[in-house]
């Protein structure tokens, strides 16, 4: 006998069918985990560039760095 | 996409709860992080002075030192509460008589208010006339004296946390392993398990959820252990027990420097997501090189 139609198992079936995007993340993300990942790295740069490189390269450099690693983890992470 | 008025109608006032007490002092405290402020001082108003007070931090050896204490003291703390919470779990999961008024009393130190837990434990470990001195001195020969041995002190301070939250972390797991079904036991006595692989095989990943869940209640509040430490040993001997909690109190109101507390207390946040989240990621999140949207 047919099954009754079930909108929900329609739902169900086309949450697995969503395509999946390799990353270079070693974790399954969502954009909010890799925005995450982009602020941790962010600061800890900036701190680790205050304590032992600012006397010779100016914090400037950091924070592009850290904007492009931001950047970079957010589109292909 | 549904419109979900109703679930956000009923989310609205925790998400306003949240925002008051979370979300808008969070943003306040990162705010004067940027800034130089003494409100008590000659020039009480807040001067904008960018990252100095993280540079300061960064180069601060009282500060890192409370760090690598506090997180030595929450490593040790959460590891053994874990353990132990487990093993009573355990033991309150099986029949023996009295068994009502053990789980009852054993909880009894969660609703002791730290500054108690720490004044009380203050009295018991005085030299002069507390009882752990004395019965050491007795028993064992040992000397106690926290004021004077920095690793006699720091244990305590260990002690002192194991014995007023182990009860939290009993309750949590043993709720967990009440709900566990019976039939996955009894397939692997079936199969010829022993107890050690049932444990590692079928109890540890049934649990696993809630006990990394109470990971991270703990690991967050040992991570801001102020009051029981302060009134335990206040810091000492030295800054053998200055944690950083400990650190931000007197940095913010003996010194009344807030702005730099602003920026310590920020970075704690920063350290302790930090740890959390790879807690999470090394214990749940499960290494497939995809990504969901």
């Amino acid at each position: 006998m047919q099954e009754p139609f079930d909108p929900a198992k329609v739902d169900a079936d086309l949450e697995v069918a969503r395509p999946v995007r390799t990353g270079f993340l070693p974790i399954t993300t969502n954009w909010f985990d890799r925005v995450f990942v982009g602020i941790y790295l962010f600061v800890a740069l900036e701190l680790f560039w205050m304590r032992f490189l600012e006397q010779s390269i100016p914090l400037m450099v950091c924070h592009v760095l850290a904007i492009a690693l931001g950047v970079l983890i957010v589109w292909r992470g | 996409m549904r419109p979900n008025t109703v679930g956000w109608l009923m989310l609205a006032p925790t998400i306003a709860i949240l925002g008051i007490f979370g979300i808008i002092p969070f943003i306040y405290v990162l705010y004067v992080s940027f800034h130089q402020w003494n409100p008590f001082g000659a020039s009480p108003d807040m001067i904008y002075n960018g990252a100095n007070n993280f540079r300061r931090l960064v180069f601060d050896t009282e500060f890192l030192t409370s760090i690598a204490f506090t997180m030595k003291f929450a490593f040790f703390a959460v590891l053994s509460e874990i353990a132990l919470g487990y093993l009573l779990a355990q033991l309150f999961m099986k029949e023996f008589p009295g068994r009502g008024f053990f789980r009852t009393i054993h909880t009894l130190p969660l609703i002791v208010a730290p500054i108690v837990v720490g004044s009380v434990w203050r009295l018991m470990t005085t030299p002069s006339i507390g009882i752990i001195p004395y019965l050491l001195k007795s028993w064992f020969g040992y000397d106690l004296n926290i004021g004077r041995d920095a690793t006699a002190a720091f244990a305590l301070t260990v002690i002192m946390d194991i014995w007023h939250w182990t009860p939290l972390v009993t309750l949590t797991l043993l709720a967990a392993l009440l709900a566990l079904p019976k039939e996955p036991f009894e397939q692997a006595q079936i199969d010829g398990a022993n107890r050690r692989q049932i444990f590692w095989h079928v109890t540890l990943p049934m649990i696993r959820p809630a006990i990394l869940a109470t990971v991270f209640i703990r690991l967050m509040d040992a991570l801001r252990t102020v009051d029981e430490v302060w009134m335990l040993t206040s810091g000492g001997p030295g800054a053998a027990t200055r944690f950083v909690g400990l650190h931000i109190w007197k940095i913010v109101f003996p010194k009344t420097d807030y702005g730099y507390g602003a920026a310590i207390s920020v970075i704690v946040l920063y350290l302790t997501l930090v740890m959390c989240w790879l807690l999470y990621v090394a214990l749940v999140a499960r290494r497939e090189r995809k990504r969901t949207f």
